[in-house]
């Protein structure tokens, strides 16, 4: 969709160019208006949906939608979860409750809230957007909204944070077209007539021109079911992070528990965790000791710094693939708030 | 049994709640750090700032909203970050860092600071404070898709002025005078004149052909004899610019045919510079006017200042601007001056106007309104997600020091692709204070070279003490055996003493002299060494560090570091445009990451003065 021309009013208002003066100075015009010709919708507004949800909203895209069935919990804990819902709102739903701050972060983007449940909207449902970003979601969920988006040039996100740790996906599908702003090279042009010694006029050392590139990605279900049994694979494992299986335990706990680990059933969840991780290596036949047991302590809650980092590089990501501009990284980062570790890698078939 | 508090140990999450702590700075970082401590369950948060909000700010500082444009940083981040923790308890300071109220009692009530700050001076300054208080300090900048994050211990790790940062970058009187090759010359050259004409006239800052150039004298004697005689006749020009401005009464057309007619002849006639260089072409007024095409109304599909204009339409616009700051110069009065602002159109104009038409004068290619505002106005380029991702990082590395955990403290890279090694986020081990630090060290010490016949008392002070060397109220004392008081940072108490020269108090090669900074709690022991042979334009040196004008080659991620701690050596607020250099900070860790260069280099070169 976003390959097309654009088909928006090329004029940028003056409010416009005001507000937006220090990221265009960045990014540049095309960038901003290609944000400003795009619709994103935003999947859970937990901590880590509130971070892309700002993030998004301060950039400028042109209409983002929030979708969340879940209520704001009636705990001291969910008041702290994210800044988006007033203290007051317990029990409301948590899109619609986060609509308002929201908003207000900047009027000129439209911010709809909306409370179905992922699961229960069509197909076409997902059509009117240009990116999609799931949070929260579960694993199969996530893959088959992949699949679905994926299909039609849409370009799909995925992220979640547990305690310390953290991660992002993204598909951008099979030809993810960019450019990128590389500095000019500037020839000397001998030119006999001006006299040996004269030098011609200098051109400007900071020009630059953009070059055009493409990437592409594979979904998120070749992403996660990576086989590891190949003697290759068995080799690279020194050089992969271990970030990636413990998404595979953190994604199969949320599949057999229906939520994440909780702080208030810290004991029976650490074992529970231990279990799964045993399992899980198990069935991908990976060696036992790839995680050890320290992770378990770590991983429960949304942490608010880490959901600011991990939202921080998802929501620049999403800005970077409706803009065109700039390499994505490719396909998966992670974050670990423990040794402050962030790392890019690609996962799925060569 | 571990007990967790959502996902923090009951022991830490406890602290959290009564520990008291400093934040500096309430704008792009600041905001997202407010709100990352409420957050995470910080309950005694204090917030400092001097500035005032620009809707130029909306894009990141996102506590703020178009209606609070114009009001106090700190007081309305507090309100905001309320709104989503009514229980913090959060005090608002719209001041400066650097006054003395916020003394060594002031920062040991707090168990953490954590700078948010976008210049050089205020760094230095809490840097000492949290030295002297023995607090800890997170230290940390953004500057576009780039940002890093750092901490300081006393006695465990360097501190933030252990590594020489390279000051800004200047350029040599010559270039900007007489032989400019780059656009940024060009605009330096407009801001000086705009302080010639309309501003605070500085002896450094002069526009005029430069007489007593080396480079334009066949014989080296002839630069003595130039100088001598500049010297005599006040280079070529025997009243101040603006006297002779006022004589024409601001007329743009004089003005024009004297800037970029007369004077560029007779640089003309100082041929030996255009031997290997291409001669500078003046510009006829009346010509220009003549041949200027009408006007063509081509559909703007880009933002109105990207455009670039013709050298009629510079003309243009150099007339109106000018008589624009005249009038507005003339109604303030007798003994007026105006200050350059980038946010206020007709300066902002003139100095588009004025370097657009010397670029053209020396072959260069013209530049757009918005290009010239980026360089003339240090602006560095800003988003929210990188501010983000940074102060996420602060808060960890708070909980780590919280925790008892310094030695799991680390400075951390974020780049803007991945480096070789996969990572995106680099964490790099704190290393330990240096041995030569000329501040935290037990007995600090330093050699500086200057001539005692020529380098004034207020000088000492300004240039070398203040902004070399960070102090903010020094009391100087030399070393004479009789403790001969050279500087009192009382007030009044040795302005007598400003205007007269080192050598006047029998100060020469081999004193010293006692510097204190009372408020940092700091000593200086400064070694004079006493020469005549300093660089043109150069006043002093500090021994011992490579020369201010050209930064060592650095490595990728050097240059990561280097733009990355805010523009400004200056703690102005960002609302005034008063002494805004660009701040380098070069860092000791190398790695190697493959980032584009061009935004970096563009990010170098911006900032420059």
């Amino acid at each position: 969709m976003i390959d097309m021309i654009e088909k928006e009013d090329p004029v940028i208002s003056e409010e416009e160019a005001a507000q937006y003066d220090r990221q265009i100075r960045l990014w540049g015009l095309d960038a901003q208006k290609r944000l400003r010709g795009s619709r994103v919708l935003l999947v859970g507004l937990g901590g880590l949906g509130a971070e892309v949800a700002k993030n998004l909203i301060l950039a400028g895209v042109k209409g983002l939608t929030l979708l969340d069935h879940e209520q704001v919990h009636a705990s001291e804990e969910s008041c702290r979860a994210q800044f988006l819902v007033p203290v007051t709102a317990r029990g409301q739903n948590r899109a619609r409750a986060s609509l308002e701050r929201a908003q207000n972060l900047n009027p000129m983007v439209e911010v709809h809230a909306d409370s179905d449940r992922v699961e229960d909207k069509p197909d076409d449902f997902f059509l009117q957007f240009d990116a999609v970003c799931l949070t929260g979601c579960s694993r199969d969920l996530m893959v088959r909204v992949d699949q679905l988006c994926s299909q039609r040039n849409i370009k799909v996100f995925c992220g979640d944070v547990y305690g310390y740790y953290g991660y992002m996906f993204c598909n951008l599908g099979q030809e993810h077209n960019y450019v990128e702003e590389k500095p000019k090279l500037v020839k000397p042009t001998g030119n006999s007539n001006d006299g040996p010694e004269a030098k011609k006029a200098k051109v400007d050392p900071n020009e630059t021109t953009m070059v055009k590139k493409t990437s592409s990605f594979c979904t998120l279900k070749e992403a996660l079911e990576v086989d590891w049994t190949s003697e290759k694979a068995k080799a690279g494992l020194k050089r992969t992070p271990v970030d990636y299986f413990l998404l595979h335990v953190l994604l199969k706990f949320r599949t057999d528990k229906g939520r994440d680990p909780d702080p208030q059933s810290f004991a029976e969840d650490s074992q529970l965790l231990r279990q799964i991780r045993d399992d899980v290596l198990e069935a991908l036949a990976v060696s036992g000791d790839l995680l050890s047991d320290d992770f378990t302590s770590y991983c429960f809650s949304e942490m608010s710094p880490v959901c600011a980092v991990v939202g921080g590089v998802l929501g620049q990501e999403v800005v970077k693939a409706l803009s065109q501009r700039d390499p994505p990284h490719r396909n998966f980062f992670f974050f670990d708030g423990r040794k402050g570790n962030g790392v890019v890698d690609f996962f799925g078939p060569k | 049994m571990v007990q967790l508090v959502g996902s923090l140990r009951k022991e830490l999450a406890d602290s959290l709640s009564t520990c008291k702590v400093l934040v500096v700075g309430a704008g792009g970082i600041g905001c997202e750090l407010l709100k990352n401590l409420v957050l995470t369950g910080f309950k005694n948060i204090e917030v400092i700032d001097l500035d005032t909000i620009d809707v130029s700010n909306l894009n990141r500082q996102f506590l703020f909203q178009k209606k609070h444009v114009g009001k106090s940083k700190a007081q309305v981040a507090k309100e905001s970050a309320l709104q989503f923790c009514p229980t913090a308890n959060i005090t608002a300071y719209h001041d400066s860092i650097m006054n003395p109220d916020y003394n060594v009692e002031f920062f040991r009530k707090f168990v953490l600071v954590m700078n948010a700050l976008d210049n050089r001076a205020a760094r230095n300054h809490v840097n000492r404070m949290c030295l002297a208080a023995d607090i800890p300090l997170i230290e940390s900048g953004t500057a576009g898709y780039l940002g890093q994050v750092t901490v300081i211990k006393k006695g465990m790790t360097e501190c933030y002025e252990c590594q020489p940062k390279p000051t800004q970058k200047t350029f040599p009187g010559c270039t900007i005078r007489n032989t400019p090759s780059e656009p940024i010359h060009c605009i330096v050259w407009a801001k000086y004149l705009f302080n010639q004409l309309f501003g605070e006239e500085d002896a450094d800052q002069e526009v005029s052909p430069d007489t007593a150039d080396p480079e334009a004298a066949w014989k080296p004697e002839e630069t003595a004899a130039r100088a001598t005689a500049s010297e005599k006749d006040g280079d070529i020009k025997r009243v101040s610019t603006k006297d002779w401005a006022r004589s024409t009464g601001y007329d743009p057309v004089k003005l024009f045919n004297k800037l970029f007619k007369d004077d560029i002849m007779y640089l003309l006639t100082m041929d030996k510079l255009w031997k290997k260089r291409k001669a500078p072409t003046p510009l006829d007024w009346h010509q220009l006017e003549n041949s200027a095409c009408p006007q063509e109304d081509s559909p703007v599909s880009g933002l109105k200042d990207q455009q670039v204009l013709g050298v009629w339409g510079h003309c243009q616009l150099f007339q109106q601007s000018v008589e624009t700051l005249s009038s507005q110069l003339q109604e303030k009065g007798e003994g007026a001056e105006l200050v350059w602002d980038k946010d206020d159109p007709p300066a902002m104009d003139f100095v588009t106007a004025a370097s657009n038409l010397r670029m053209h004068i020396f072959s260069m290619n013209m530049k757009s309104r918005f290009d010239v505002k980026s360089m003339a106005g240090n602006i560095i380029p800003a988003i929210a997600t990188t501010n983000a991702v940074i102060a996420g990082l602060i808060v960890l590395e708070g909980l780590k020091i919280l925790s008892g955990e310094l030695e799991s403290c680390r400075t951390i890279f974020l780049n803007k692709c991945p480096n070789l090694r996969k990572k995106l986020l680099v964490p790099c081990i704190l290393d330990p204070p240096s041995a030569n630090c000329y501040v935290c060290t037990s007995k600090p010490e330093v050699t500086v070279k200057l001539n005692v016949h020529k380098t004034m008392v207020l000088s000492l002070q300004d240039r070398i003490l203040k902004e070399r060397f960070g102090m903010v109220a020094p009391d100087v004392q030399i070393e004479d055996g009789k403790g001969t008081i050279l500087i009192s940072s009382e007030e009044g108490e040795t302005e007598a003493n400003n205007s007269k020269f080192l050598s006047d108090f029998g100060i020469r090669n081999g004193s010293r002299l006692q510097v204190d900074d009372f408020l940092q709690d700091y000593t200086l022991l400064v070694n004079v060494l006493h020469t005549e042979e300093l660089e043109r334009d150069v006043e002093f040196e500090v021994v011992g560090e490579a020369p201010d004008k050209a930064p060592p080659p650095q490595t990728n991620q050097e240059e990561v570091n280097s733009i990355t701690n805010g523009n400004k050596d200056s703690a102005q607020p960002s609302t005034s445009s008063k002494g805004q250099l660009q701040f380098l900070n070069k860092g000791k860790f190398v790695s190697h990451h493959s980032s584009s260069s061009s935004d970096l280099k563009q990010q170098l070169e911006h900032g420059i003065n």
